[in-house]
């Protein structure tokens, strides 16, 4: 079964400890994040994102992320990280 | 997460009272930018200060804010560039740029936000400004590059994908060579510690920052990033090798990472210093083989983005394959007016603390409270007999002086520099000369003087009706000043002072004056006075303070605003304070405000009359003395004077006047107090007896009982009685003057 979670528009500092519990909450289980909201993303939550692909990757599941907005893609290059890393085809 | 919720609140509260004082060095800036008084690092000062809210405003997601400071931020750039001379119409932008960075800030920590149409003119003005100068900018700057949420996002989408393995080997830092290899940016190694997102700071924002100074290639180290379940998310587990362009120096990239100091692990190596060829570069074509040394941008199949700049590269890249890996900080870079960011280590202030308003308060109260206390004992001592010089006479004695000394260093935490009031006032000043079209200059002088924080907050109001006035009023026209021989340039002075105990606060202008006839017919018109009365040049000036009189035959919209100058007079002496006038014709009008320094202890002298315990301000007795025959002398039916020396002053009855009695037969060898008036006239107040003088704390009255004539406030005394706190001068102007029995003279 494929969970779909959809992201929040502020991925801040303080999103992330959520975050990280939401996406933990859902380990075993394939996933398909929605990224379409997020106008912010700060380093934590970026992190967040960075271990759970990297987490579901290890344990042979999909995780993938979609519709990175040109902000978050914005963002993302600041912080030199591809959409690849975070397990996403981009659009 | 509720703990988090309020660190997170604290931060906030804390960012704003940051701003409040980055606001203040902003106006500071722009103001010795105006008074012609700034030098290099001003523009910095400047910059660093727009900077700055927008990299807390950023963290606290108030995009409004980011959005506005940004452009601000990049047209204040181009002053620090050498682009754009800050003067004129330039620099009146960046002051209405401050004010509304300074409303956009109030409405942010109200939760609320402007609406745009309000800061449109100015927002496209500073647009103007920067982009009028951008494109040859984006030669040297690298601004394409700026990485920005803004317009150029969707070319900077094409870029992560393909970026790694776009980059040239050279300025690559690709996996781990980048360390080593020698190119022309400099590279920049960053790890966020945790205690750097608990106070609020974002790497994005920080990566963000440099980006809008120089190209920027990230690259993301995640070898150290636990599994999900592992992660704490408080916890930056990533690093960054960042590779700026050769264009920035160490000093702006010192700027940047200025607010992360000690909450990161921060490694910054310079590129290649040695760039002689470079302030031609903007003439120069483009030079073969830029892109290939184009840092990320070039290669990635943006030709129009930025390849200029990179020819800078090439020769040296090949002139010197090895750059050594300095941490030398001479580097120089291309736009040798950033080299004037390197500025001297700025003098450390003083250390300071934050501490709650109320709790200063509370100490505040308390400490009064001990006051009280101790001059309860100190009456209960002494009436008990002791033997003089008792060691707990002695020690009474220690403890008076150091209740007095705790008091005076508790009330100094509530002081406060008028400083942020005067700029607030800069600002007024800036608006009405516009509105009414007047050139207007407004120098302030004494700005670090200090009052009481309430006495400030209080006197803002009346302080900007007054200094609306002086623009509004005071001031001529433009046309009327050059016909009068005058500078086109009016001059508003605001000064603070401290004088004899009391705060005086000027506010003058080099206008007209007060035109006495127009003022008197007015009043007449306005049936405040009556047609014959005799005024003196003082008493006509007096009358602006009347309620009711208001010269609204020529009050602007501005001025008026349904306050007339009655209110302020009002409102200041609710603060204990007084207002006085002088003018000369042609000269100009000064409006002086007399204020205590606090609003929590008074020096009193304790008096008797007709059995009652009042206290009056010791500042306005010039003098005391006792009431002897030859000094008296009678005038008219009920009133007295008191022959002073050379001058005649009227004699009251202060037991009368508070309505206790009636005046009694005699005043001889009663006691004259001399109370002085702001215009320096002097009136007698007479009193049964002077018991003490002594310091007393006020308790106010107007909570409870409404404002009092003649009343200040009251205290509470050694022995526990409640005495009045007087205004003599309320007494003193609105008096009977009663002193004698009209039943002996002429009756009926």
């Amino acid at each position: 079964m494929t969970v779909a979670l959809t992201l929040p528009e502020r991925l801040d500092t303080s999103a992330a400890p959520e975050l990280a519990d939401t996406l933990a909450a859902e380990l075993g289980q394939d996933i398909e994040i929605d990224a379409a909201p997020v106008t912010h993303l700060g380093a934590l939550c970026l992190q967040v994102l960075l271990s759970a692909a990297k987490t579901w990757a290890a344990r042979g599941q999909s995780l993938t992320i979609s519709n990175i907005n040109d902000t978050m893609a914005g963002q993302l290059t600041l912080f030199g990280v591809t959409p690849d890393h975070l397990g996403g085809p981009r659009e | 997460m509720a703990d988090n919720t309020d660190a997170m609140a604290e931060i906030r509260a804390s960012f704003f009272t940051e701003c409040e004082e980055l606001l203040e060095s902003l106006q500071d800036g722009l103001d010795a930018v105006w008074n012609e008084t700034s030098d290099e690092e001003t523009i910095n000062v400047i910059f660093r200060a727009v900077h700055s809210v927008k990299g807390g405003a950023g963290a606290f997601g108030l995009t409004q804010l980011v959005d506005f400071a940004h452009r601000y931020e990049t047209a204040l750039d181009e002053v620090r560039a050498g682009k754009l001379v800050p003067e004129g119409e330039v620099l009146k932008l960046f002051f209405r740029a401050a004010d509304i960075l300074s409303d956009l800030l109030q409405a942010a920590k109200e939760d609320g936000e402007l609406d745009p149409a309000t800061f449109e003119e100015v927002l496209s003005g500073l647009a103007a400004l920067a982009g009028g100068e951008e494109e040859e900018e984006e030669a040297l700057d690298f601004q394409p590059l700026i990485l920005d949420i803004g317009d150029e996002t969707p070319q900077l989408a094409e870029l992560p994908g393909e970026l790694p393995p776009g980059l040239p080997p050279l300025s690559g830092p690709a996996e781990g060579e980048g360390d080593a290899q020698g190119d022309s940016g400099g590279h920049i190694y960053f790890a966020a510690e945790k205690e750097l997102f608990l106070n609020g700071n974002e790497p994005l924002y920080l990566f963000r920052a440099l980006a809008d100074l120089t190209e920027l290639t990230s690259r993301c180290n995640m070898d150290d990033l636990p599994d999900l379940s592992d992660l704490d998310p408080a916890v930056c587990h990533l690093s960054w090798d960042l590779t700026t362009g050769a264009d920035i120096d160490a000093a702006a990239v010192a700027e940047v990472f200025e607010f992360v100091e000690g909450l990161c692990t921060f490694r910054h190596r310079l590129p290649e210093p040695e760039l002689p060829e470079l302030p031609a570069l903007p003439e120069l074509p483009v030079l073969p083989g830029a892109p290939d040394t184009a840092v990320g941008a070039g290669a990635d199949g943006e030709p129009g983005v930025a390849p200029a700049p990179d020819a800078g590269a090439p020769p040296q890249a090949s002139d010197a394959p090895a750059p050594k890996l300095s941490t030398d900080q001479d580097a120089k870079a291309p736009a040798a007016p950033k080299a004037g960011a390197q500025k001297p280590a700025p003098a450390k202030p003083n250390p300071t603390i934050r501490v709650d308003l109320e709790r200063v308060d509370r100490l505040v109260n308390l400490v009064g409270e001990l006051v009280i206390n101790q001059a309860m004992l100190s009456q209960s001592v002494t009436e008990v007999d002791m033997p003089p010089n008792a060691a707990i006479t002695k020690g009474l004695d220690e403890f008076m002086q150091l209740t007095r000394s705790l008091q005076d260093s508790v009330m100094r935490i509530r002081a406060q520099p008028v400083k942020a009031l005067f700029q607030r006032m800069g600002r007024i000043v800036r608006e009405v000369a516009t509105e009414v079209n007047k050139n207007v200059l407004l120098k302030t002088e004494g700005e670090t003087t200090e009052v009481d924080k309430t006495v400030i907050e209080r006197l803002a109001d009346p302080l900007t009706h007054m200094i609306r006035n002086a623009v509004d009023h005071g001031l001529e026209s433009t046309e009327a000043r050059l016909a009068a021989g005058k500078p086109e340039r009016g001059t508003v002075t605001l000064t603070a002072g401290h004088r004899s105990g009391r705060v005086v606060i000027e506010i003058s202008d080099d206008g007209a004056g007060i035109n006495r006839p127009k003022v008197r017919q007015i009043a007449i018109d306005k049936k405040l006075i009556e047609e014959t009365a005799e005024l003196s040049d003082s008493d006509i000036d007096m009358l602006l303070f009347m309620p009711g009189f208001s010269t609204a035959s020529e009050v602007s919209n501005l001025s008026g605003r349904g306050v007339g100058m009655d209110v302020v007079k009002t409102a200041i002496q609710a603060l204990g304070g007084r207002v006085s006038i002088t003018s000369t014709p042609g000269q100009g009008t000064c409006f002086s405000i007399s204020l205590p320094l606090t609003l929590a202890v008074l020096d009193g002298m304790v008096v008797e009359a007709a059995g009652q315990a009042l206290v009056l301000p010791l500042n306005v007795i010039e003098e005391t003395m006792t009431v002897e025959a030859a000094m008296l002398g009678e005038m008219g039916r009920e009133t007295q004077v008191l022959r002073i020396r050379e001058g005649f002053a009227p004699l009251l009855d202060l037991g009368t006047e508070m309505g206790f009695r009636t005046p009694l037969e005699s005043y001889l060898d009663h006691v004259a107090l001399l109370i002085a008036h702001e215009d320096g006239s002097r009136s007698a107040l007479v009193v049964d007896r002077i018991v003490d003088q002594r310091q007393v704390v006020i308790k106010g009255l107007q909570n409870t009982f409404g404002q009092i004539p003649g009343v200040a406030a009251a205290t509470i005394l050694g022995d526990g009685q409640i005495a009045l706190i007087l205004d003599p001068l309320d007494i003193t102007m609105n008096a009977s003057g009663r002193t004698r029995q009209p039943s002996l003279s002429l009756a009926g």
